[in-house]
């Protein structure tokens, strides 16, 4: 699906993101980053999104480095992978009908998506990807009548409709209580398998990453620090992982109390979202 | 539910339909036929007027007449706002609440000063509802050609405007301290100068810069009903058809509002800085020396343009001008009449609408490249664009569409369309580029053609604004849609310019009247509509 060889990227400002990556993932596969905040999670997504362009080596994303394409080849290019991000970038006067629908822009052609503002082209099928996420009742609310946690399941629903073959998504369920972040990220990840779509996931939760994703890569300080099937992740690789950040593991339901959830032998089943 | 159906449907529909119902009636009122712009002989005329403004007029002799008008519009300009500024002042300390004496206690007196402030009030909404061109139309027939008419009219104006303004900043503030000095015994100058002035000195004098910018822009123009300026020899040089001449007039237009639109934000900009380092002298070395500049510059004024005022206040004078004035009653008031009144207020705001409503369109698309979108180049050449556009005045576009399509409401259209979008162009663009970047990148990184992620992610952001704006403008265009008719652009302004060329008074008083009613309608009506769309849930 997407290689990364020896990728690095230096911001304008000197600041060094990301050095040395390189990752290849198979179409169909559904992998977790986690990693303490500012290891260079988003920047290595918006590279795989190429919304980003590295600074050092190079990017071959379905079969194509994209920025040796024109630019209507990299819009196509483009029109297949979805993100779904951690703030939703979504205009708040806008209606969430038409905030879904445009997911689809980079698909239809030109007269669809301007006929859709007049009146939206595909009320079920927008209806339809906000129900899996338990918000088809609020289609026709605008925006600003949503809480930030309603918010950002518009944005994943938009990801959904635009049925992309590559999702990525950015802490795509920090704003959502655990019952309902394990349930969104359960409806993307069998969205994607049931597409053979690839899914790509930065979480801030440990646990959740560890009981949905069958691989998982570790970043710190802009390096991958391990990439393994998550039954070979263990809880030393972790601490080392986060050791600055004291406190534990940071876990899906905010306590450390929770008795190290999905790491405890014996727990329910890892890498399938216990289904 | 198998085919949910989009509830806002019906509304947008109906919104749709009303627009239709609206506009239509209004085109047909304002004459809108683009077509005739296309129409051979009104090709022939304006491709010949445009072929001759190059090269622009540059001969000696020219150019110092060029040099005297520009003098002579500052001069008027400045000279103007002194007057305003004499005028304004008494009238906004006898109106403004924070200075009544009466309203203490409440004490004696207080019924008499409420009424005396309601018809200062009153005062006020003559002096400003009829535009300074109004004005400058009938003070020329006292007067006689010159800048006299001009001074006065932009006085009048411009008086009964800051006078509203000064009152209103005066009440905003912080109103105890000339309270307290009112209580114990104080006048009203010494409650002013010690109680208000340091809390609202700074915000007064930025307003009157911001007026006398305004005032250059409308000196501009009062030589097209012959009060002297740079308008006086444009409408001599358009009636010629004299390209050349023309098109330094313009240049020097675009020169002269581009000039006291700097100067202004630099004076406004210093007085910010000013009161930051405030230090214990009330009168800085530097404040001195603008006031010394200010006022040699007044003085200059009014000797350059020699007025005479003197021989204005002479007992002879006065009762002629007494007489005028006494023509004008009572109001031709006959149903005749009245219908054409009403008829000329329907061209003038069907003017106004469908102007603002092209001008709003074509901002928008000149907001697109002057916001950085297609580059620094095109940026640049927009913006220049938007400046020309907005630079010349209404009334000068006004002449140059009558060459183009004909005499009548169409050519006002075409005019406000030209000048406002030169205005709403650089707003719209100032509101594009403060727009959240975020939603229109991530439909981009989405793969969504451009055009479509600015519609789904920009415009979604800025709408409301640009409504805002636009309704605003419209507000502003009315009252200018009233005065095209001076050079020939239909509405009000053409039905007042033909009764006082044929000395029929009466009939014109009545139409002023309708000039101060649309005013005061305009004033009630977007006021209603502004706490309309701020209220929440609109």
């Amino acid at each position: 699906m997407f290689r990364l060889h020896d990728v690095g990227l230096t911001h304008g400002n000197g600041f060094v993101a990301l050095r040395g990556v390189a990752m290849a993932v198979q179409a169909g596969e559904q992998l977790a980053i986690v990693g303490p905040s500012g290891a260079g999670k988003t920047t290595l997504l918006r590279l795989i999104g190429a919304a980003l362009r590295p600074s050092r080596g190079s990017i071959d994303l379905h079969g194509d480095d994209p920025w040796t394409l024109s630019a209507a080849e990299l819009r196509r290019l483009r029109a297949r992978i979805g993100v779904a991000h951690q703030a939703p970038p979504l205009p708040l006067r806008q209606r969430v009908v038409t905030a879904v629908l445009a997911g689809r822009l980079g698909q239809w052609p030109w007269w669809k998506g301007i006929a859709s503002l007049a009146y939206p082209v595909d009320i079920v099928g927008a209806r339809a990807a906000l129900a899996r996420l338990d918000l088809g009742e609020r289609i026709f609310d605008r925006c600003d009548r949503l809480s930030g946690g309603q918010l950002q399941r518009v944005g994943i629903a938009r990801v959904l409709y635009q049925q992309a073959q590559l999702v990525l998504a950015d802490e795509p369920v920090s704003a959502l209580d655990p019952a309902l972040a394990l349930h969104t990220v359960q409806v993307l990840s069998s969205d994607a398998a049931a597409r053979g779509a690839t899914l790509v996931a930065s979480l801030h939760a440990v646990d959740l990453a560890l009981s949905c994703f069958p691989r998982i890569v570790g970043m710190r300080d802009g390096r991958i620090a391990f990439d393994r099937p998550v039954a070979e992740v263990d809880e030393t690789l972790l601490s080392a992982l986060y050791a600055t950040e004291g406190g534990g593991l940071p876990l899906l339901a905010g306590e450390p109390a929770t008795p190290a959830l999905p790491l405890a032998a014996g727990g329910p089943r890892r890498g399938t979202c216990w289904r | 539910m198998k085919h949910p159906r989009d509830p806002a449907a019906p509304g947008r529909v109906a919104a749709a339909l009303l627009a239709l119902v609206i506009l239509w009636p209004l085109a047909v009122v304002g004459e809108f036929r683009p077509w005739i712009l296309f129409e051979a002989q009104n090709l022939r005329v304006m491709g010949g007027f445009l072929a001759a403004f190059l090269p622009p007029a540059s001969g000696s002799e020219f150019l110092a007449y060029l040099g005297r008008a520009t003098l002579e519009t500052l001069a008027i300009a400045s000279a103007g706002m002194a007057l305003a500024f004499v005028l304004a002042v008494p009238l906004a300390m006898a109106t403004t609440q924070a200075l009544s004496i009466s309203r203490l206690g409440p004490g004696a007196g207080r019924r008499r000063g409420e009424w005396l402030r309601a018809a200062l009030r009153m005062l006020l909404v003559v002096l400003r509802g009829l535009p300074e061109l109004v004005w400058a139309l009938l003070f020329v027939r006292v007067f006689g050609l010159g800048p006299a008419a001009g001074v006065l009219a932009l006085g009048l104006t411009y008086g009964g405007m800051l006078a509203k303004v000064y009152a209103e900043i005066l009440e905003s503030g912080d109103s105890r301290p000339a309270r307290a000095l009112l209580e114990a015994g104080g006048s009203r100058l010494q409650a002013l100068c010690y109680g208000l002035l340091p809390g609202a000195a700074q915000e007064l004098t930025s307003y009157t810069v911001y007026r006398w910018e305004c005032a250059v822009r409308a000196s501009v123009v009062m030589g097209f009903v012959g009060a002297g300026g740079l308008g006086q020899l444009m409408d001599q040089s358009m009636r010629m058809l004299n390209g050349g001449e023309a098109a330094s007039i313009l240049l020097t237009f675009l020169l002269l509002v581009l000039a006291a639109d700097a100067l202004s934000g630099l004076l406004r900009r210093q007085l910010g800085d000013g009161a930051a380092r405030a230090g214990a002298l009330a009168v800085g070395p530097r404040a001195l020396a603008w006031l010394l500049l200010l006022g040699s510059a007044l003085l200059a004024s009014y000797v350059w343009l020699d007025l005479g005022l003197a021989a204005l206040l002479s007992r002879a004078a006065l009762a002629s001008m007494a007489d005028y004035f006494r023509a004008f009653f009572p109001l031709d008031l006959s149903s005749g009449w009245l219908a054409k009144v009403a008829w000329g207020s329907l061209e003038t705001v069907a003017i106004s609408a469908l102007g603002t409503l092209l001008a709003a369109l074509a901002g928008l698309l000149l907001a697109l490249p002057a916001s950085g979108r297609y580059g620094q180049g095109l940026e640049q050449l927009t913006r220049f664009l938007l400046n020309a556009l907005r630079s010349v005045p209404e009334l000068v576009w006004a002449t140059l569409m009558a060459l183009a399509a004909g005499l009548g409401p169409f050519a006002g259209i075409l005019a406000l369309a030209l000048h406002t979008s030169g205005v709403l162009g650089r707003l719209f663009a100032e509101a594009l580029q403060n727009a959240p970047p975020r939603p229109r990148d991530a439909l981009l990184e989405a793969g969504a053609p451009s055009a479509a992620a600015f519609l789904y992610g920009t415009l979604p952001e800025v709408s409301a604004q640009l409504i805002a704006y636009s309704l605003y403008r419209w507000e502003m265009n009315i009252r200018m849609a009233a005065i095209l008719g001076f050079v020939g652009a239909g509405g009000l302004g053409q039905l007042l310019y033909v009764e006082l060329s044929l000395f029929h008074y009466a009939q014109a008083s009545t139409v002023i009247a309708a000039m101060l009613v649309l005013s005061v309608a305009v004033d009630a009506g977007s006021a209603w509509l502004r706490r309309w769309l701020a209220a929440p849930g609109a």
